[in-house]
């Protein structure tokens, strides 16, 4: 188990995954026995290789699916549960909207789908589109939008309903430096404002600045868990070599 | 519940924002004037006796275009957001899945069903310009009222197989079931009575299950001036076409829950 702390509330932890495993119809293991916990109001980089789980982690994490075997809880509730995903923001790591819509127009209907009224909607949506410096876009549709702008959409609408947890799913892959830098920056805002955000990544370098702890996945597994300094342990070095120690030797979880 | 009408409600106006947007409005106005032409130009050649013959053309052509734009437009509902992955986003916010399937169905049914009022303007405009006689309001409204039960029949049956085939196989078959029972399901049981045994039960069971799509044919009536259907015939038309879209769209829900995204 990894980031679990005895004796404090179960309250405590936005996301609890405790010996999940899923198994896909055509027989492949995508998670197995899977343990995790993700504290309240920090920063948690999920890493791994292609392949090793992460995004079948975020889809259970979402309610899109259940685990074959396991047990996972986001907010102390069943993200099967539609008002579980009321407190959460999703990004996804293809960032696909409908291209007919402008940034307000796709703001306003997430937020109708959300519940929220509009004059809220409204307000938010300024708010955001400032944010994520998308105030020239205007009525411009998303289909024309770059990849990095339409990233900048994508936090806007994770962001739209104010969620306590926010789970983004490859959120640096395709943006230029300056979006990096923005969204880095939107990240330490938003744990700032006592948020949680799980992310997952290949770009270790931003996750080494960014993240109070991180998980490393490699065939399903948790292979280390911890922040940089603990699971650096003896041997001294960046994320990077972290990394590349953990993939490639395989060492079993600390 | 009011919150849950919110969302069904916003899924279903984006339905219709992207008929608008994708400019299917615009086919189905060229659409509308390939109907309107053929009538323009016998009438500048002043064969008025052909205006009956024409305007049986030109609803026969009405018919084919809704089944081509209703299935169209209720085909790519769901899939496309599955293949375009907009359905992750979505599903992420607090919306179940059977309020997005109901909004969509609710979406499509406007969309074709906004053309098909379109289509009988356009009609209903150039049988006054022609002259042809006074306008029976009574079969007008029916004929355009079954026909828009039919748009809610053909919604339903299109987004339940979209989630079961393939966009084509899903185009190609609710095309030939529809187009079957308008042309045969008539006939239907008579041909299953004049069966051996064991074809006749599967005659009557293709009765019995498949969509009777030609219940709300009233072009005969539109066309001869008939007097409207009595209304006891009208309600359980009516109630047909509400119980059989309804369980196709229960169909659809327990598909659309079950399928593996």
């Amino acid at each position: 188990m990894c980031g679990g702390r005895a004796g404090e509330s179960v309250f405590m932890d936005a996301i609890q995954i405790q010996k999940v495993s899923k198994q896909y119809p055509g027989g492949a293991q995508a998670l197995d026995g899977l343990d995790l916990t993700v504290r309240q109001g920090e920063v948690f980089g999920f890493l791994g290789m292609n392949g090793a789980g992460k995004t079948t982690t975020i889809k259970m994490l979402l309610g899109f699916f259940p685990p074959t075997y396991g047990e996972l809880k986001v907010l102390g509730g069943d993200p099967l549960d539609s008002a579980t995903r009321r407190r959460i923001g999703y990004m996804p790591e293809v960032a696909n909207y409908y291209g007919y819509l402008s940034v307000r127009e796709l703001l306003c209907f997430y937020g109708r789908i959300c519940g929220m009224p509009r004059s809220e909607i409204r307000r938010r949506s300024d708010e955001l589109v400032e944010l994520v410096g998308l105030q020239d876009a205007g009525r411009k549709q998303l289909k024309n939008f770059s990849k990095g702008m339409m990233q900048r959409a994508g936090i806007a609408q994770a962001l739209l309903h104010d969620p306590e947890l926010l789970i983004l799913d490859e959120p640096l892959t395709g943006l230029d430096p300056l979006a990096r830098i923005q969204l880095r920056d939107i990240i330490v805002m938003l744990k700032k404002a006592g948020k949680t955000v799980f992310f997952s990544s290949h770009e270790l370098s931003e996750a080494e600045l960014i993240c109070d702890r991180v998980g490393i996945l490699k065939n399903g597994k948790l292979c280390c868990c911890g922040s940089i300094t603990e699971i650096a342990g003896d041997g001294a070095g960046n994320l990077e070599r972290i990394f590349l120690r953990h993939i490639q030797e395989g060492i079993g979880a600390p | 519940m009011k919150s849950s009408a919110q969302r069904v409600l916003a899924v279903a106006a984006l339905a219709v924002v992207d008929l608008y947007r994708r400019r299917d409005l615009f086919v189905a106005l060229i659409l509308a004037a390939v109907v309107v032409l053929p009538l323009l130009s016998f009438q500048f050649f002043g064969m008025s006796g052909i205006v009956r013959y024409l305007g049986e053309v030109t609803l026969l052509l009405v018919w084919i275009f809704s089944v081509a734009i209703g299935v169209g437009v209720a085909a790519r509902q769901i899939q496309s957001e599955i293949e375009s992955r907009t359905i992750f986003p979505l599903l992420a916010k607090p919306v179940k899945r059977a309020e997005i399937l109901l909004g969509k169905f609710l979406g499509a049914f406007a969309a074709t069903g906004s053309a098909v009022v379109l289509f009988y303007l356009c009609f209903l405009a150039l049988f006054v310009l022609k002259g042809g006689g006074g306008v029976n309001w009574a079969i007008w409204g029916q004929a355009l009222l079954f026909h828009l039960l039919f748009v809610l029949v053909l919604t339903a049956l299109t987004l339940l197989v979209s989630l079961i085939l393939t966009p084509s196989a899903t185009l190609t078959i609710c095309t030939l079931v529809t187009g079957g029972m308008l042309l045969f399901g008539e006939t239907l049981a008579g041909f299953a009575a004049k069966m051996p045994w064991f074809l006749a039960w599967l005659g009557w069971g293709v009765h019995a299950l498949a969509p009777h799509m030609e219940f709300f044919d009233l072009r005969r009536q539109l066309v001869h001036g008939w007097p409207p259907v009595e209304l006891s015939v009208s309600l359980a038309v009516a109630g047909y076409a509400l119980c059989y879209s309804g369980v196709l769209l229960l169909f659809a829900t327990v598909v659309f829950q079950r399928k593996k995204l």
